[in-house]
């Protein structure tokens, strides 16, 4: 990996801790508070590809077990990784790795950019929200005890805030290949 | 960037890093291995003694867990509504039991002391080639020193909106923040190749 890399890894790093301290926003048509940090991810896998990518959050968690309050409230700590909802924290590994490895495989500098967006969007839904979720639903069902039933119904309402954050990613990513490309050079 | 670390001289903070990571991991699986809830509760009694003998006081200690505490308040509440209230004591006691743990190993180990021990565990890793182990404490530092820069750049970027009466929208905040940030990156790795630090 070259010093360009992993300065790329780290700043990356940095941006999703910084999403992190952005207040959540409530949006009018969501139960919940929306917050950014899992954009973060998914433009990781974006802009970055898969190994950076991967590697990108795989920093951004060991910073957490080591003590630093970098996820979203200021939380941190090695209890974050035994929580009931830390299977969306490794859900973000995963997510990272997918939408990364999706972006690489499907889009490239020759498209339109509205085959770009779609790539980009279908591999941010696949992995940020879809196997994101998935792991949260399977942890909060099996590891925490609380069945599968009721985890599904707790996960649900994250989904549309998610979705959009997909959105959102699919934009920047584009908009990155237009003006900074990283994604051909595979680290 | 302010750390969750307490100093102190506590017995879990003069115990080493390895020690205490490997008691967690086994006092972690022991928690989900039994399933009797007087059992777990007296391991939660056990981790919130370990907990508050690292000297961080009530209001603090209580406040970082707060968060934390909150969910597991809200799957208990839901694994009372599906399922037995033993089922649901066991959920509370062994949840607690994991936070306190793992609370008290984070608060007595050092962002030093964690890098050296992470450090250690990742040099029969790059005998085989995978990683350089000196590349992690790297990188580590980097995002310390780069997460006020972010947060600086988000800000001005967020001005310039207000200054021109634009709305501050997700897409045209996010999209300068990264130009600006992967631009940044050739300049940082060329003053890193110039030193020869890595």
């Amino acid at each position: 990996m070259s010093t360009r890399d992993l300065v790329l890894v780290a700043l990356f790093a940095a941006i999703i801790v910084a999403l992190g301290l952005i207040p959540p926003v409530s949006l009018g048509f969501i139960p919940v508070p929306v917050h950014a940090q899992s954009l973060g991810v998914m433009l990781a896998g974006v802009v970055l590809g898969a190994k950076r990518g991967t590697l990108t959050v795989a920093l951004f968690m060991l910073l957490a077990a080591i003590g630093l309050p970098v996820l979203s409230g200021g939380r941190g700590g090695l209890g974050v990784f035994m929580a009931p909802p830390s299977g969306y924290l490794y859900g973000y590994l995963a997510a990272a790795f997918v939408t990364g490895y999706m972006s690489e495989r499907f889009v490239n500098a020759r498209q339109t950019g509205l085959v770009q967006g779609t790539y980009f969007f279908v591999a941010a839904l696949a992995g940020g929200v879809f196997l994101c979720h998935l792991l949260g639903v399977l942890w909060l069902a099996f590891v925490t005890g609380l069945g599968l039933p009721a985890a599904f119904m707790g996960t649900l309402a994250f989904v549309p805030g998610d979705a959009l954050k997909a959105l959102i990613a699919a934009f920047a990513g584009r908009a990155v290949m237009v003006g900074y490309p990283l994604l051909p050079q595979r680290a | 960037m302010n750390t969750l670390y307490l100093d102190g001289q506590s017995l879990l903070h003069r115990l080493p890093t390895r020690a205490k990571l490997g008691g967690l991991a086994l006092f972690s699986l022991l928690l989900f291995a039994v399933s009797h809830p007087v059992v777990l509760g007296f391991a939660a009694l056990a981790a919130a003694i370990a907990y508050s003998s690292t000297g961080i006081g009530w209001r603090e200690g209580v406040a970082r867990l707060r968060p934390a505490f909150i969910t597991i308040f809200a799957v208990t509440l839901f694994a009372l509504l599906f399922q037995p209230p033993v089922e649901a004591l066991t959920i509370l006691f062994r949840l607690t039991a994991l936070m306190l743990a793992a609370a008290a190993i984070t608060a007595t180990t050092s962002i030093g002391a964690f890098i050296d021990t992470i450090t250690w565990a990742a040099k029969p890793f790059e005998r085989i080639g995978l990683v350089r182990a000196a590349d992690i404490g790297l990188s580590v530092g980097l995002v310390i020193r780069f997460v006020p820069e972010v947060t600086l750049r988000y800000r001005s970027i967020r001005d310039a909106h207000q200054a021109r009466g634009l709305k501050v929208r997700p897409v045209t905040l996010i999209v300068p923040l990264l130009i600006q940030t992967l631009k940044n990156a050739d300049e940082i790795a060329a003053a890193i190749d110039a030193r020869g630090i890595r």
